[in-house]
């Protein structure tokens, strides 16, 4: 096997996800009049260039390096390196490869691991059980939830895979920025010794600077959707989470953003909505179906029901100082990383969490709450009752909770989801 | 086998006991914690009772279940429930760290609708400990601020002029000497000739977390004399297991094993040796906080530390020697990510040494019996 063979076959679920990701382009841009779902024309336009690049420097043999979805990936352009995301690789897979990716699971289930851990490692993890994913590094934070604990291990101690980790403290505080700061500096420093490189940070200052740009433009398009009706399509909910953790300080990413403001702009001056007309308004707090991604397609055309953001599009943070020295960088960056999605609600306790829930539901006028608890999301479920009695006693607004796993049908599937939002959506009227 | 009948064993099989309204009597306070990572010698050193909160009895949780969704930890769920319908109104104070998803959360949902009760006048204060996921230097600094701060709290909370270093050496000294006991105890089981059995060993060790430990250490002693002067166990076919995974705060689900006919000669939990195999030491004139922290941080972790798997690998290895195991039981309750994936990697490399597993999931509370039961027994005769 020469070379190039070998580095070809590190990434191989780049690689379906990279087909798959084009066919799906394709049909929406044959298919499609061209104003359909725009979110998703653009979005997998940005990611499947970006995924692209990344396949062919595999090929060129760099090191290929997962990452936890929670270490926001703009950081790992210090390096010439394959940044590959663990946990976005299955549910992007399991949305838009036919078929999904339901045989990883089970492999991965029938080694051990329990059913009730979450899917998004668990693909992955399958993948590499089947020796699809050859990773030269691993890096990951502590954070946000037992899952990433439990599950991480399997690629050190069964694949032997290095693993740098990043300890994130369970704590929203100053000192945890701090510390955390020193955590991602070490754990850069690391990694570089791990696949014999230097941190460039001249680079990862570039990359930063582009996500700041990023940020400014994601504010305004959340400042737009308060708007009624809202001027952005609920796929976008979808494509911007693979936007946000696939290729962030890629000048894809900021093109993507740039042209959705674009759109929403008009849309939002015309009192224009995607799908016709927007009969109620939702907010997620957690996640979207990621292995049924055309349900956010159906709410919109089917139901006028705007989801106007999941847990991917409503953390933001301030922009990183990067005109200062590394120690005020890596600073920005820890607080970035630590309110990043289900982060920062993690390392948070549970009023902050409701408090800004309550207010987004006024701010945005949202008629009601879906909820969905993961399966694996332990984290995450004490919560809902909670939130629930908070939305009904101050704002007045039903919360809906359905149980689900994210990446796997087969617990709660699409059908059940459109069954019990539908007849949620007749209790409002 | 039969049952070791004793008073102090009793104490396993409830939540308050005579010592606590002893203690309370006087009007000392009950601080209760979830996870042995938190720093008993310095509650301890505050005059406070560290109460290990269990669920132990707990048949259903149907107040819990209204606040914590059904993919979270039964035992979690059953502590919550227990504490919903009162069963925990003795406590004067609330200690909680992140150990797991499960129980960090009660931070939260104790203050909320446990002691926010209509019925429940009294002020608890509440205390969390953010403890690292590595096991590194710079983790070890971080927990020992975070537990430098606790001592402040406790001091402003409980009116204490100074937790001082003469209390804190007292509290070691008195700590160190129970865990030193629970060893002599856990030598008797693990011996050829043992002395008790898995389910007398998890009494002991229950009883012993619910009650002050300078009369723990009483208790200890009469225990160990009168273990010393019992007659060997018959052990007839039983096989020797050893016992790893989530907490266990019930005999019925050790003794369901024993009855399948098996000895549980060691364990790998944290009602067990998990959590008196390390003393604190004092070395080079460090401050006895300082000691108390580097004994937490350092010992046989639990599967919430991330990158110590290794290490708890060695120690079963080492267990399974020295108390002769001929199989390994491994066991989670369902929805415990943590055990459930450090099991997984357990069960490969422990066949790997060709030996015997069963690796498996259980709710807290005791339903799904015969399953268990059937599993647990053709495990044994597979060895």
């Amino acid at each position: 096997m020469n070379n190039k063979t070998a580095n070809n076959e590190k990434i191989i679920p780049y690689k379906m996800l990279l087909n798959a990701l084009s066919t799906t382009k394709e049909l929406v841009e044959r298919i499609l009049p061209e104003e359909g779902i725009p979110s998703l024309r653009f979005g997998l336009k940005a990611i499947e260039s970006v995924i692209s690049k990344y396949i062919e420097k595999a090929n060129e043999g760099l090191p290929v390096v997962g990452y936890h979805f929670s270490l926001p990936a703009e950081y790992l352009k210090c390096f010439d390196c394959v940044p590959v995301c663990v946990e976005g690789t299955s549910y992007f897979l399991s949305a838009f490869l036919e078929g999904g990716i339901e045989n990883y699971y089970d492999l991965m289930n029938n080694w051990g691991h329990p059913f009730h851990t979450c899917s998004s490692q668990k693909g992955s993890m399958g993948m590499t059980l089947d020796n699809l994913f050859k990773f030269d590094a691993l890096i990951c934070p502590t954070a946000p939830c037992d899952c990433t604990i439990a599950s991480y291990p399997f690629f050190k101690y069964n694949e032997k895979f290095p693993l740098v980790l990043m300890d994130l403290p369970y704590l929203h505080e100053e000192k945890s920025f701090q510390y955390y700061a020193e955590q991602l500096e070490l754990g850069l420093i690391n990694l570089g010794k791990v696949i014999g490189q230097e941190p460039d940070f001249k680079k990862l200052k570039e990359a930063i600077e582009i996500e700041n740009q990023v940020n400014k433009v994601k504010l305004e398009i959340f400042d737009l959707i308060k708007a009624n009706p809202s001027p952005i399509e609920n796929m976008f909910n979808a494509v911007s989470s693979g936007c946000t953790i696939f290729i962030p300080g890629t000048l894809e990413n900021l093109s993507f953003y740039n042209k959705m403001l674009e759109i929403a702009k008009e849309r939002y001056k015309k009192k224009e909505h995607y799908g016709g007309e927007e009969t109620f308004r939702s907010i997620w707090p957690y996640m979207i179906t990621f292995f049924s991604v055309d349900l956010l397609e159906w709410l919109d055309r089917n139901l006028g029901l705007s989801v106007l953001f999941d847990i991917f599009n409503y953390n933001f943070s301030d922009p990183i100082n990067t005109k200062s020295d590394l120690g005020a960088m890596f600073y920005g960056m820890a607080k970035k990383g630590m309110s990043f999605p289900m982060v920062r609600q993690s390392t948070e306790f549970f009023d902050p969490f409701i408090d800004y829930c309550v207010n987004f539901a006024r701010e945005f006028s949202a008629d009601c709450f879906i909820y969905t608890q993961s399966i694996a999301c332990k984290q995450f479920g004490s919560v809902p009752q909670l939130l629930r009695e908070a939305l009904k006693d101050e704002v007045g607004i039903p919360m809906l909770l359905i149980e689900f796993d994210a990446g796997d049908a087969r617990m709660t599937s699409l059908k059940t989801f459109k069954d019990k939002i539908g007849i949620f959506v007749q209790t409002l009227s | 086998m039969s049952q070791f009948s004793d008073s102090f064993l009793d104490i396993s099989d409830s939540i308050k006991n005579p010592y606590i309204e002893d203690w309370q009597k006087n009007g000392k306070k009950v601080v209760g914690f979830y996870c042995t990572y938190i720093p008993e010698e310095l509650l301890h050193a505050a005059n406070l009772l560290p109460f290990r909160i269990r669920a132990t009895g707990t048949k259903d949780t149907d107040l819990g279940d209204i606040y914590m969704v059904r993919f979270t930890c039964s035992f979690v769920r059953a502590t919550l429930d227990l504490a919903l319908k009162g069963g925990y109104d003795f406590l004067d104070g609330f200690l909680v760290c992140n150990s797991c998803d499960h129980s960090r959360r009660m931070f939260e949902l104790f203050d909320l609708k446990v002691f926010n009760r209509e019925d429940f006048k009294k002020d608890v204060p509440r205390f969390y400990l953010a403890l690292p996921h590595v096991i590194t230097n710079e983790g070890f600094e971080w927990y020992r601020k975070e537990v430098e701060e606790l001592k402040a709290e406790l001091e402003k909370n409980y009116q204490i002029e100074e937790i001082t270093e003469q209390n804190l050496l007292e509290s070691i000294e008195i700590y160190n000497e129970n865990r030193k006991l629970l060893r002599e105890i856990h030598d008797l089981r693990i011996s050829d000739s043992p002395k008790l059995t898995g389910s007398e060993s998890l009494q002991i060790n229950m009883a012993n977390s619910s009650i002050p430990k300078d009369i723990g250490n009483k208790e200890l002693k009469r225990i160990l004399h009168k273990l010393k002067e019992r007659e060997t166990l018959n052990l007839d076919n039983k096989k020797r297991v050893l016992l790893v995974g989530s907490v266990v705060d019930n005999i019925d689900f050790t003794q369901l094993i024993e009855n399948a006919g098996a000895f549980i000669a060691s364990d790998c939990l944290c009602f067990g040796t998990r959590n008196y195999m390390d003393d604190v030491k004092i070395v080079n004139n460090e401050d006895p906080l300082t000691s108390i922290t580097r004994r937490l941080y350092f010992r046989l972790s639990c599967p919430r530390m991330m990158d110590d798997h290794e290490r708890r690998l060695d120690f079963l290895i080492n267990e399974i020697q020295n108390a002769k195991i001929e199989g390994v039981i491994l066991q989670r309750i369902n929805n415990c990510d943590l055990h459930g994936c450090d099991n997984m990697l357990f069960t490969h490399e422990l066949k790997e040494l060709n030996i015997p597993v069963l690796n498996m999931d259980r709710e807290f509370y005791q339903t799904d019996t015969s399953r268990l039961q059937t599993r647990i027994e053709a495990f044994l005769e597979m060895i």
